[in-house]
């Protein structure tokens, strides 16, 4: 039986493509290794969304070459789109393939296996041709909804190695989500680049939302990231849905309205705190997550102080930080004050001890309450999982059982690695 | 991305010229931006189409920037040369169900006036204003091609305009009315400026847009 490694960097979308990819190669006989033994084959699905991102899966296609050298090694994801030609003059890396012919994954290391060798011309390049993800890396089913992105923001290179926005066709969204919970899927997270721009015929993303969310079955949806500019208040409308899980990862980038206007961001502050206090209204204690871009270009210490005031005032259950990086090509490589290095750093530790004395605050006060935790690890008695609120659990239990709820009564919290709630059946 | 041939090129100012490129299937929405560059060169550079979106060439409005890699070049472009297009891209577009029962306030600075002659040119049976802000008079573009009751010339440099000062200033000294729609197209720091006018003047949020040009 050949044997299989997968390494993923960066966004749920490409967790969710590994996921198909890997269920793929299983159901064809192949055996999932971890990525630090030894394998026939090494996929890299990589990110190059910061200059940190590619300088990991530069480290990743050594790793997987001085482990066996003999091996198959692919490298996928955003990084094979933006890097092709440095890529390819590897000569330890096989195969370099872009996302458009990313789910053809399969018959192209079946080909190679076959001594033959295809051309990307002969390989699917259906966007949302993957398969079912029950034998991937994850508990919670993820559903792709769109790829690519028409956005622009100037810092951003995926609209270069993503592509255009694509939308799924509504009915195979329906058909693939009734599919995943009737094999068994308890939580549904709905993937994209940027999902609030779904448009299919006539639906739009609240449409296909509130169509998700009226099937039939136990189940609870989860939207990943969300661009604040792509929605209304159908949407926010459907946060009260039974099904729907109390949070949303809402990519703010800058606490300030002139940074954001460089950043070609379609929202200001005053509209985003109006989504989150109008969403709070009626669930006191949503939890809102974000990223904050640190160092843009010409970011003063004003801005920056305005970020971090909005971190402390919307009370964010968690913040990814991340130092900007010029990427080539995009709007901002070209805008004069660029920040220094040393700054960013500076900068992005106090941003970082804000954001943790943040979630500290926002996950204190689970305590006392009962969280519905889907169970996704178990070491002896010892279960974890994620609340429907998306903060981590840990309780004690006999009998457990991986992808079950449990309604689970917090008692504790830990703060030693990362905030987890710790608790006991309720 | 496509490649077109340009048609014409028409200088306005020393500084500032219009490629008017061949059209073939290219489709966009009125206010919507290109990449352009020269056929087989990784170079490009987003411009905003001036043209309206039933003229049957693509028009945009270049500034030529001093150090600048492409708008030099452009500006050397002869006709039959071939550009790469790829686009339309952005969101930055009116709402089918405004345009005939709303009013509309466009406020631009500099080559920000591209993506609003579009607006303009579209659907002239609008009702708006136009407020254009220059330093002087002759980066008025083709102001001849606007309805004069409309269109309000802000220059900032000298007393040559309809309104001797910022855009900004104009607002300030001429509010503008809840119900308006506010389209704002131009620099950084008058986008800033004028959305808190407009915000304090009773503008509710939804009907702000903007698009910044650096």
């Amino acid at each position: 039986m050949k044997t299989i490694a997968f390494k993923t960097l960066g966004c749920r979308l490409n967790q969710y493509e590994t996921d198909a990819l890997a269920s793929k190669f299983q159901n064809n006989a192949y055996k999932l290794v971890n990525f630090d033994e030894e394998a026939d084959v090494y996929v890299i699905n990589s990110c190059t969304v910061t200059h940190q991102s590619d300088h990991k899966s530069r480290n990743f296609i050594n790793q997987a070459n001085k482990r066996n050298k003999d091996s198959v090694l692919v490298v996928t994801g955003c990084m094979a789109n933006n890097a092709k030609e440095e890529l390819e003059n590897k000569d330890e890396i096989n195969y370099v393939l872009e996302n458009d012919n990313k789910s053809a994954l399969y018959s192209l290391v079946e080909a190679h296996f076959n001594g033959e060798v295809k051309h990307p011309s002969q390989l699917n390049n259906d966007l949302f041709a993957y398969g079912s993800t029950e034998k991937g890396f994850h508990t919670r089913s993820m559903i792709k909804i769109q790829d690519g992105c028409d956005n622009f923001c100037t810092f951003c290179i995926i609209p270069s190695v993503r592509g255009r926005a694509k939308s799924r066709p509504f009915e195979a969204i329906l058909d693939n989500v009734r599919s995943v919970i009737t094999n068994g899927a308890k939580e549904v997270v709905i993937t994209g680049v940027n999902i609030g721009r779904y448009e299919y015929e006539n639906y739009k993303f609240d449409d296909l939302i509130e169509a998700i969310l009226n099937l039939d079955g136990d189940f609870r949806l989860r939207i990943s990231s969300l661009e604040p500019d792509g929605f209304g208040d159908k949407f926010l409308g459907l946060l009260s849905h039974p099904k729907m899980t109390p949070h949303l990862h809402l990519c703010l980038q800058s606490g300030s309205d002139e940074v954001l206007l460089r950043m070609r961001r379609m929202y200001t502050i005053k509209t985003f705190k109006n989504t989150v206090e109008k969403v709070r209204v009626i669930r006191p204690d949503f939890n809102f997550t974000t990223d904050i871009i640190i160092g843009f270009p010409g970011e003063s210490e004003t801005d920056f102080t305005d970020s971090c005031d909005m971190i402390q005032n919307m009370e964010f259950g968690h913040v990814h930080t991340f130092k900007y990086s010029i990427r080539k090509g995009t709007r901002a490589e070209r805008m004069a004050d660029q920040i220094p290095e040393k700054l960013k750093t500076e900068r992005s530790e106090v941003l970082r001890g804000i954001a943790e004395e943040s979630k500290l605050k926002y996950r204190s006060q689970f305590v006392g309450k009962t969280q519905r935790v889907l169970v996704e690890n178990i070491n002896g008695n010892v279960a974890k999982g994620y609340g429907e609120h998306y903060i981590p659990v840990q309780f004690e239990a006999e009998n457990i059982k991986t992808n079950t709820f449990y309604d689970i009564l917090v008692t504790d919290i830990n703060n030693e690695k990362d905030v987890v709630l710790i608790g006991k059946p309720a | 991305m496509n490649s077109h041939k340009v048609i014409s090129l028409r200088n306005l100012t020393p500084s500032t010229y219009i490629i008017r490129l061949e059209k073939k299937d290219f489709t966009f929405k009125t206010g919507q931006y290109i990449t352009l560059g020269f056929s087989g060169s990784i170079d490009r550079r987003e411009y905003s189409i001036y043209s309206a979106e039933q003229d049957p060439y693509i028009e945009v409005l270049i500034k030529e920037v001093e150090d600048g890699l492409l708008s030099k070049k452009l500006k050397k472009c002869k006709p039959g040369d071939e550009l790469d297009i790829d686009g339309a891209f952005g969101h930055f577009s009116l709402k089918t169900d405004e345009i005939k029962n709303k009013k509309f306030m466009f406020i631009s600075t500099g080559t920000g006036i591209s993506p609003i002659h579009s607006f303009i040119h579209t659907h002239p049976e609008m009702d708006y204003t136009l407020l254009h802000g220059i330093r002087h008079k002759e980066e008025a573009y083709e102001k001849e091609s606007y309805d004069s009751n409309r269109y309000v010339l802000c220059t900032s440099g000298e007393n040559t305009g309809d309104f001797n000062g910022r855009v900004t200033e104009y607002l300030l000294k001429n509010p503008v009315s809840p119900d308006t729609i506010c389209y704002l197209c131009g620099n950084c720091h008058m986008i800033y400026e004028a959305y808190d006018i407009l915000e304090k003047q009773g503008i509710k949020l939804g009907p702000i847009h903007t698009e910044v040009y650096f």
